[in-house]
Order: structure tokens, then C-alpha cells, then sequence
């Protein structure tokens, strides 16, 4: 019937059909050759970073979505639909000036007030030479203790921020550390230096806006409450009842003294692994 | 600990409770036998040709068409529900959509496979799009059922992308979000190319003049049937998916699809199904008193041929019709999950009757002095590639349920919002 087959001609009907036809063709083909190229686009300019983090956010519990300043005792309940993104949150100011509300206690853990943090447990230190520092808080190194391994990124690679910035393997398992921070690398640590990484920001520092999603102050204080709170849940013996503990501290080297606990599930709420 | 043992955990959607992997893998093996010997079967009918079936010259339609019409009529739910939710902006039907796309793509990929084996020679298949005979129904069924299945894979893809592992892999989560963003247009396509295709399944059978039984009028070049067929499946579409949810419901034990969304559905199916009744009634009529007697055949001839008697119509246009039309749509008795259900299933059967009907009673009935009521009873090799299709598909979304979000389509919906 075609062009080059014997006997063809084209008729009305031919025309009317087949334009039809290619023209859906078309759209198929064209949606998805605009959405391979959409993904590559994203990629090319850090915004893909952003939508996995989105997306994995959306996946997170509700527990982990808590805004700040619920945590700090500023409004009663909130959710984040920012994806704990404060820099442009619309909400952020209005809910900031108010004041925070909750009695802050000893819980045992070492959070100075120097650094701020991240909910994916890890901190931000300011240097003078412009840079920043970063490492696990007390809560993540008491879960892990020492770490079987680590997989550090290289000076000069680029980090972003939500993204995996540097993995632990412990007792088989692999933890996938949160950058709380977008930046390029420019002294790799451990957990001997107290520090893992430095980085040197992508943002300016300078800008009040470009710490303003982590933690500081009475959050922190909020934050690691239900945390605690959360992991005694985790890890009571199974087939007992629901019960915090009153009083007590947090022990070293959770994941040696617990083998049997469901560590899958506690690293991820940790971490903020929402697959 | 969990990690010692024989899991898939790591592959089910984080919170999500599914049975263990050995009771799965139980579940499965008897479909997985029925899903074997139907490729055996297949596979006999391909190799030795169509003397494998009990179909002939005279009966060129039997089990394998009417399964390609039934579940092409039911997987209707996939494009009708995308298309009430990205085109009419029916947002509150969201929980039910990735489902029904689910159920769509097993059904015109299961259908697709059984007309590869009942047309035969596949590798010769691409005959079609280069020596298109355009003034066939069954080229454009061909083309659009084509395009469709394209189209449902491509909806498909982004809901497999949403697998807790493939997830990881940030190309393919993008890629998922950027396709999902664009599942607006793929809706709209759909929605075109069902509407053909639905309408030209109905219409091949309405222009046979030399099968009266089955013959109509219609406007332009399109019969009645035509028209008729994309009411029926647009009714009972969401009938099957709603029988569908109850189903995975029933086995698993939860609750999966909020009773507003399942009250939502058994009432456009019910209204649907309503205004398909007063067509088909009308359509009968006319075809009673004028297309039939004017072709020079007493209507009620064809009725005269047992098990085809008048109770087949009677129980298409009331029983299967009417009756679960008023249940759907009545508010006390569509408030009653048991009678809504009940109801659902009718319509369901409703639409496969009624393709039973145009499709071997069409072909039974003699529509020349010297012919004979045809009987034809399918071979093993027929009824084992039916059974291999309804194996594939129970297989096909019993994976997906265990591996993919296919009721919790809102939950990530705002990092699609809020990530544009």
C-alpha cells in the first residue's frame, strides 16, 4: 500500500488515517524523547539532586517530617511540605520570631552549641578560613560505634546537599550519610579528627539564608528528644510492651550490644532513608 | 534477624506489609503451571498452525476473540479512569488510577498475545502498519490497540520506577518524575486511541451485511455497534476495577481503596451502564423492526436456536443491564458494599455476554437457506492459552502489588508538585 509497494496510490482515506496515525506516533515518541531529555537537563544542573531528595522526603514517615518549629515548641503540630527546605519557606519567618516553649533537660548526649545539625544526623561547624566542617552527631556514633569501614568522597569532589555524602559499613550493613550542606570537598577526616569532611560551601555564608534549614538552638533539644524517644521504641525486646524509660543514658556501640534489634528499620529512620 | 532469612524485603515499599516470600512463591506456582502449559499450548498453535484449534473457515471466531473483545472491554477502565482524573480533573479517583493502569496493561498486553497466536506468524507482524488496508475496521483496531499498549507501557514505566530499589538509582527516579509529569498527554492519546478502538471492535461486526444477526445502521461510516461498544466499556470498566480492588482486598485482608472512591466508580459505571441500556434498547428496536425485516430476515429467527434463545437478550439488556444500573446508581443500595460489588460483577458479565453474543452467536446462527446452526467447541489448546492470558495476568499484577505502589498513588504526589 505504501509508497514503493506495488499497485499504491494514495487516496483521501489514506491521508486521513495515516496522518492520524503518525501524528499519535508522534505525540508518544515526543513525550518521551522530552521527558529522557528533561532528566538529562536536570541532571546537567544540580536540580535532579533536589527532586530525589523531594521525592524521597514525600516517602518519609510522618514522624521524621515534623517542621522545626514544632520541634522547638513554636506552633503545636506541622508537617514540612518543604522537604525541610527553610531557605525558601515561606512559613519560616512567621513561625521563627515566635517563642519556644518546653523544658530542655539533660539527655546524656554532647550537642555543642557551636555547630548546627542536620536531621539526617550529622553537623556544620563554621571555620574562620571560610569553610565548613562536617561530622556525625553523638546520637549516630553511639548507634554505630566504630565503623567496620568507610567510603569517603575524594578532595575536590562536589557534594549535594541530602545527597549521600560519605557511607559506613557496619556490621554489613552500609549507612548512607546525608550532606547537610551543597559544597566541594576540601579535606577529607574521620572519626579519629572528629570531623569527616570540609567543604567549602557552594552558597555564601554570609547570607543569613544558607544555614537557615539546620538545626540550632531549642530544636536540637526537641529534635533528639523524639529521637531518643523513637529509638527506645525501636529497640525494646520483642513481644514487650510500648514504655520509655525514665531516666538513664544513651550506651556506646548500640549495634554491638543489640545484634539481634531491626537495624534495617533504625538506620533508616536515622538517616532518613525513605526506600 | 530478618537479613538471615529468605526475603524480598528490601525490594517491598518501605511500611508496607506483605506476606512472606515462600507463601508468595506458593501463590503463584499454580498460576505459574496454568501460565506454562498455555505457552506450550501457544506454541503448538503456532508451530502447527490453526489446525490446533477447533475453529474453521465457517467459525473463524471462537474462544480466542471473545477473550480478546472481554478484556478489552474491561481493561477500558485504565483509559476512561485517566482520562476522568488528568483530563476531567477528577482528582478524587487518584487511589484507584495506578491500579487501573496496572490492570489495563495486562489486558491489552494479554489480549495482543492471543491475537498474535490466533493471527499467526508474528515475526510478519509489522505487515500490518506497511500494507494497511484503510478501509478495514480491524487496521485501525490493529493500529490503535498497538499504539494503546505503547501508550500503557509508557504509564506503566513510571509506576515500576517507584520500586524501593530502582528507586535508588537517581536517572531512574528522574526520568520516572519528568514521564509522570507528562502522563497528563499520554491520558489524552489514550483516551483517542481507546475510543477508536473500542468504537471499531463494535463496528467490524455491525458492517458484516452477510451476517444479519449482527448487521446495523449507524451514522457516517460507523454502525451502531460502533458506538454501542464504547458505552459498554466505558460502564464496565470501572465495574472491574472496583471488582479488581474487592478481589486483592478480599485476599490480603486490607483495606485498600477508600469506600468514597469505590461509591464514586459504582456510580459512573451505574449511569454509564444506564445510558448504554436505553441505547442498546433502542438500537434493538430499530434493528427488530426496520434493519432486520429490511434485509429480509424475521428477527426473531435468530432466536430460535437453542442455547441462543430471547432469555440472552432479556438478561443482557435487563439483568446484566438495567438491574445493575438502578443498584449502582440508587443511593441505599450502592451504600451497600455487598450489593455494589454484586452489582459491579453483573455489569462485568453484562459486557462479556454481550461480547459472547456478537461474536459466537453471530457466527452460529444460519443466515442462508441451506446453512445449519454451527456449533463449535474450543480444542485444549484454545482454552490453555485462555487459561495461560488469565495466568499471566494474575501473575503479572500479583507482582505489582507486592513490588509497587499501586494503591498509595498520592503519597508522593507532592514532591511531583513541589519539585516542577
Amino acid at each position: 500500500m505504501f509508497p514503493g509497494i506495488d499497485g499504491f496510490h494514495w487516496t483521501a482515506a489514506h491521508v486521513i488515517f495515516l496522518s492520524l496515525f503518525f501524528a499519535i506516533v508522534a505525540t508518544i515518541v515526543a513525550t518521551v524523547v522530552s521527558a529522557s531529555m528533561r532528566t538529562a537537563r536536570d541532571f546537567r544542573t544540580h536540580h535532579a539532586a533536589d527532586l530525589c531528595w523531594q521525592s524521597e522526603f514525600a516517602e518519609l514517615p510522618e514522624a521524621n517530617r515534623k517542621c522545626r518549629h514544632e520541634l522547638s515548641g513554636r506552633v503545636v503540630s506541622r508537617i514540612c511540605d518543604n522537604a525541610f527546605d527553610c531557605r525558601h519557606c515561606a512559613k519560616y519567618s512567621q513561625f521563627a520570631v515566635l517563642p519556644a516553649t518546653g523544658l530542655a533537660r539533660d539527655l546524656g548526649l554532647h550537642y555543642p552549641d557551636d555547630r548546627l545539625y542536620h536531621r539526617g544526623h550529622t553537623w556544620v561547624k563554621t571555620e574562620e578560613d571560610g569553610t565548613v566542617s562536617m561530622g556525625l552527631d553523638e546520637l549516630a556514633k553511639h548507634l554505630i560505634g566504630e565503623p567496620d569501614a568507610l567510603k569517603m568522597p575524594e578532595v575536590g569532589d562536589a557534594i549535594e546537599i541530602n545527597q549521600t555524602a560519605w557511607r559506613i559499613q557496619k556490621n554489613g550493613k552500609e549507612i548512607l550519610v546525608r550532606a547537610p550542606l551543597e559544597g566541594t570537598i576540601v579535606e577529607v577526616g574521620g572519626p579519629q579528627e572528629k570531623w569527616y569532611l570540609k567543604v567549602r560551601p557552594r552558597l555564601n555564608l554570609q547570607d543569613p539564608a544558607t544555614l537557615r534549614h539546620l538545626l540550632q538552638g531549642p530544636e536540637v533539644h526537641g529534635w533528639l528528644t523524639r529521637e531518643l524517644e523513637r529509638l527506645q521504641m525501636q529497640l525494646r525486646a520483642s513481644n514487650t510492651p510500648a514504655a520509655l524509660a525514665d531516666g538513664g543514658t544513651l550506651m556506646p556501640g548500640l549495634m554491638d550490644a543489640l545484634p539481634g534489634a531491626d537495624w534495617d528499620c533504625v538506620l533508616e529512620d536515622t538517616f532518613l532513608e525513605a526506600y | 534477624m530478618a537479613s538471615a532469612t529468605f526475603t524480598d524485603s528490601r525490594w517491598i515499599a518501605r511500611g508496607e506489609e506483605r506476606t512472606s516470600l515462600p507463601r508468595f512463591l506458593l501463590w503463584l506456582t499454580p498460576w505459574a503451571i496454568l501460565l506454562a502449559v498455555g505457552v506450550y499450548a501457544a506454541f503448538l498453535c503456532l508451530y502447527y498452525g490453526l489446525n490446533q484449534t477447533n475453529m474453521d473457515n465457517r467459525f473463524a471466531f471462537g474462544l480466542w476473540i471473545f477473550l480478546d473483545l472481554g478484556i478489552i472491554a474491561l481493561g477500558a477502565g485504565a483509559f476512561f479512569t485517566g482520562f476522568l482524573v488528568y483530563i476531567l480533573k477528577r482528582a478524587e479517583l487518584k487511589p484507584i488510577l495506578n491500579t487501573a493502569v496496572v490492570v489495563g496493561f495486562i489486558c491489552y498486553s494479554g489480549a495482543v498475545a492471543i491475537l498474535m497466536i490466533d493471527v499467526g506468524q508474528p515475526l510478519r507482524a509489522w505487515f500490518t502498519f506497511w500494507h494497511p488496508n484503510t478501509h478495514s475496521m480491524l487496521t485501525e483496531v490493529t493500529f490503535c490497540i498497538s499504539c494503546y499498549l505503547l501508550v500503557l507501557s509508557l504509564e506503566y514505566i513510571p509506576i515500576l520506577l517507584r520500586n524501593r530499589q530502582l528507586r535508588k538509582l537517581p536517572s531512574f527516579l528522574i526520568f520516572e518524575h519528568q514521564l509522570h509529569k507528562l502522563v497528563p498527554v499520554l491520558a489524552a492519546v489514550g483516551t483517542l486511541l481507546s475510543f477508536f478502538h473500542q468504537g471499531s471492535l463494535g463496528g467490524l461486526y455491525g458492517v458484516l451485511r452477510g451476517r444479519p444477526f449482527a448487521f446495523r445502521d449507524g451514522i457516517f461510516i460507523w454502525p451502531s455497534t460502533f458506538f454501542l461498544f464504547i458505552l459498554s466499556a466505558i460502564a464496565a470498566g470501572p465495574s472491574f476495577l472496583m471488582l479488581i480492588a474487592a478481589t486483592v482486598e478480599k485476599v490480603t485482608g486490607r483495606r485498600l481503596v477508600p469506600g468514597e472512591v469505590v461509591r464514586r466508580l459504582g456510580f459512573i459505571s451505574g449511569l454509564l451502564l444506564a445510558i448504554y441500556v436505553a441505547a442498546k434498547s433502542i438500537d434493538t428496536l430499530i434493528w427488530l423492526n426496520y434493519t432486520s425485516p429490511s434485509a429480509g430476515f424475521a428477527p426473531w429467527q435468530y432466536f430460535t436456536h437453542k442455547p441462543f434463545g430471547t432469555p440472552i437478550l432479556f438478561a443482557e439488556i435487563v439483568l446484566f443491564g438495567l438491574l445493575p444500573a438502578f443498584l449502582l446508581t440508587y443511593r441505599k443500595t450502592a451504600s451497600r458494599r455487598g450489593v455494589l460489588l454484586s452489582a459491579a460483577a453483573l455489569a462485568c458479565a453484562g459486557v462479556l455476554l454481550n461480547r459472547f453474543v456478537l461474536t459466537v452467536q453471530t457466527l452460529a446462527v444460519p443466515t442462508l437457506a441451506f446453512d445449519e446452526f454451527l456449533q463449535y467447541t474450543p480444542s485444549w489448546q484454545e482454552i490453555a492459552s485462555f487459561g495461560g492470558v488469565l495466568a499471566y495476568g494474575v501473575i503479572v499484577y500479583s507482582l505489582s502489588y507486592r513490588y509497587l505502589p499501586i494503591f498509595a498513588p498520592t503519597k508522593g504526589e507532592h514532591a511531583h508538585v513541589s519539585g516542577n
